[in-house]
């Protein structure tokens, strides 16, 4: 195969942009990382389940296609509340491995469920801009990725003003840091975290619909790949730090798509998968990590 | 103000408070002692709510705490600080005292305002104790970067931030200098003069001695004597507790206390 540096650019520009969906998950990854300091591993197949409930719901009830982009984040808000509760609420503080085995449970759990509604079989999903491709120079550009990426750096904005300029992103911010400090200044620290559950879980409502959007399908089998990145766009831009998993949320979009044109789609994950070693080995902290303590 | 009745703790068989009774006036400042382990700090995360007591009542001004999550004791009007300081290292010195900022009562700010508005309507307040707190032109510093005097500085305007009725200062002098000692004493009475009361644990008796109107020690989670500073400095028990003898140390040698 004969690759020149026009097919690396174009592979590079449909990374970034579709990476920006990856930027979202790990977003939310992190948030609940940030709130709890904990893993939880449900969160993309909640994120997906959001979507497939929005899309159940325009089927059902024939409302405007587009209104997929409400249901599904509100849903996906819905379901990580429940997950919050299911599987953190009561967990013992102490006990680092029981909340990580009940959002495991719970990820295997809400995707049983979304095999067994939909027999397992993909549905199509609304594009945002359906046959919008265009040229710029020698580069093909789709339309509904530039979508994508809009509605993602958008919904990042409003994250970060929340965290950093509002006191309700203070309080959760104050929370993971000193969590007994923060309950003696008066913030209600359970309830902060239910909060960031469903502002997470809104976000990753959005990531799962962008995704399903971009790809044109919802599919079951998505779920588990889609855990796996978000986790590896976590470690890589460091736990619990914001602006890394933005930035490892494009990174691995980026090297996802080079693969893609060097191996071919069958061999593009494991070359992925493989990153999070590199990363492990050497650079466990991850590009923006800071030393976890917390007492 | 503060009556502690009949109160106990027990971890295991160890009884780090037992059968306490403790009374704070309203405008006091009421200096609590005793040797390491008496249960001084286990007192404080009683009445801001860390643990729940094995028996006895929690009352501020009539109010049983006992009842209440320890954010909700802060809206009773009891606030603390932290024997190993706990300040939000990542905000600033401005959004520490923000985010633990209270409206006065009868000027509450809607749910809105207050959890997703600016500070900028609370700013001439917020400034003011900023000022208390020395820290004026270091608002935008990382309250992790500050000096060691600093953070503490920080911490007591951050307890004052939820306009406490009461304030519970857990060891503030602790690694301070005898000059920084002396400007704490003064931001404590300041405190006073605000109406606040405070309940102060300490171990530097220069600044116990000093700055209480009364004094209660404790030894093995229970109050062994009670009573003005000069009492207390020649109280046999007292020394004793220190001690381990009723043997005189002539008097008002407080630095030998203080180890």
């Amino acid at each position: 195969m004969n690759i020149d540096h026009i097919d690396v650019i174009q592979a590079l520009i449909d990374g970034i942009l579709y990476g920006s969906t990856y930027a979202l998950l790990g977003l939310g990854f992190t948030l609940i990382f940030g709130a709890m300091h904990k893993l939880n591993i449900a969160y993309a197949a909640s994120s997906i389940a959001g979507a497939y409930v929005g899309l159940a719901s325009i089927s059902v009830m024939a409302i405007p296609p587009i209104l997929v982009f409400f249901i599904g984040p509100l849903s996906a808000g819905a379901i990580g509340l429940v997950i919050y509760f299911a599987c953190f609420r009561y967990m013992p503080t102490g006990n680092q491995l029981a909340p990580l085995m009940a959002s495991i449970g719970a990820l295997f759990f809400v995707d049983e469920i979304i095999i067994h509604e939909t027999s397992g079989s993909p549905l199509s999903f609304p594009a945002l801009l359906p046959d919008s491709y265009f040229f710029l120079g020698q580069f093909g550009i789709r339309g509904d990725l530039v979508m994508v990426m809009f509605f993602s750096f958008v919904l990042m904005g409003i994250v970060m003003f929340l965290l950093y300029r509002t006191k309700l992103g203070l309080a959760t911010r104050a929370t993971s840091q000193q969590s007994v400090a923060a309950l003696l200044c008066g913030i209600p620290t359970h309830r902060t975290n239910a909060t960031t559950f469903v502002l997470a879980g809104i976000l990753g409502g959005f990531a799962g619909c962008l995704i399903a959007a971009a790809v044109g399908v919802l599919s079951p089998l998505i779920t588990l790949p889609l855990t796996i990145k978000g986790l590896i766009v976590t470690v890589i831009g460091g736990l619990g730090s914001i602006r890394g998993a933005i930035i490892a949320g494009f990174l691995i979009g980026s090297f996802e798509n080079i693969f893609l044109l060097v191996r071919g789609v069958n061999e593009r994950d494991i070359y992925v998968f493989l990153l999070l070693f590199v990363f492990l080995v050497f650079r466990p902290n991850g590009l923006f990590g800071t030393a976890i303590d917390r007492d | 103000m503060l009556r502690l009745s009949n109160l106990s703790k027990y971890f295991g068989g160890v009884r780090a408070v037992d059968a306490l009774e403790l009374n704070v006036k309203t405008g006091e400042i009421f200096g609590l002692i005793g040797p390491n382990g008496s249960g001084k700090s286990t007192t404080v995360n009683l009445v801001c709510g860390i643990f729940g007591p094995t028996s006895g009542s929690i009352e501020l001004d009539g109010v049983d705490l006992k009842r209440q999550a320890p954010h909700q004791r802060i809206d009773a009007g009891v606030s603390r600080t932290f024997q190993n300081i706990r300040l939000f290292d990542d905000l600033t010195v401005w959004q520490n005292l923000w985010v633990a900022w209270r409206d006065a009562p009868g000027q509450e700010h809607s749910w809105f305002s207050n959890w997703f508005g600016r500070s900028l309507s609370r700013r001439h307040e917020i400034q003011k104790l900023l000022e208390f707190s020395g820290l004026g032109d270091k608002s935008n510093n990382l309250a992790g970067n500050l000096a060691f005097g600093e953070q503490r500085r920080l911490e007591l305007a951050r307890a004052m931030a939820s306009k406490p009725k009461l304030i519970l200062l857990d060891e503030p002098a602790a690694g301070m200098s005898s000059a920084e000692v002396t400007d704490l004493r003064q931001r404590i009475l300041t405190m006073k003069e605000m109406g606040i009361t405070v309940l102060l644990i300490e171990h530097v008796m220069e600044l116990v001695m000093n700055v209480s109107d009364r004094i209660g020690v404790l030894n093995f989670g229970t109050l062994i004597a009670e009573g003005l500073p000069e009492e207390i400095q020649n109280n046999p028990l007292v020394q004793k507790a220190y001690f381990g003898s009723s043997e005189n140390t002539s008097g008002g040698d407080t630095n030998a206390i203080d180890q």
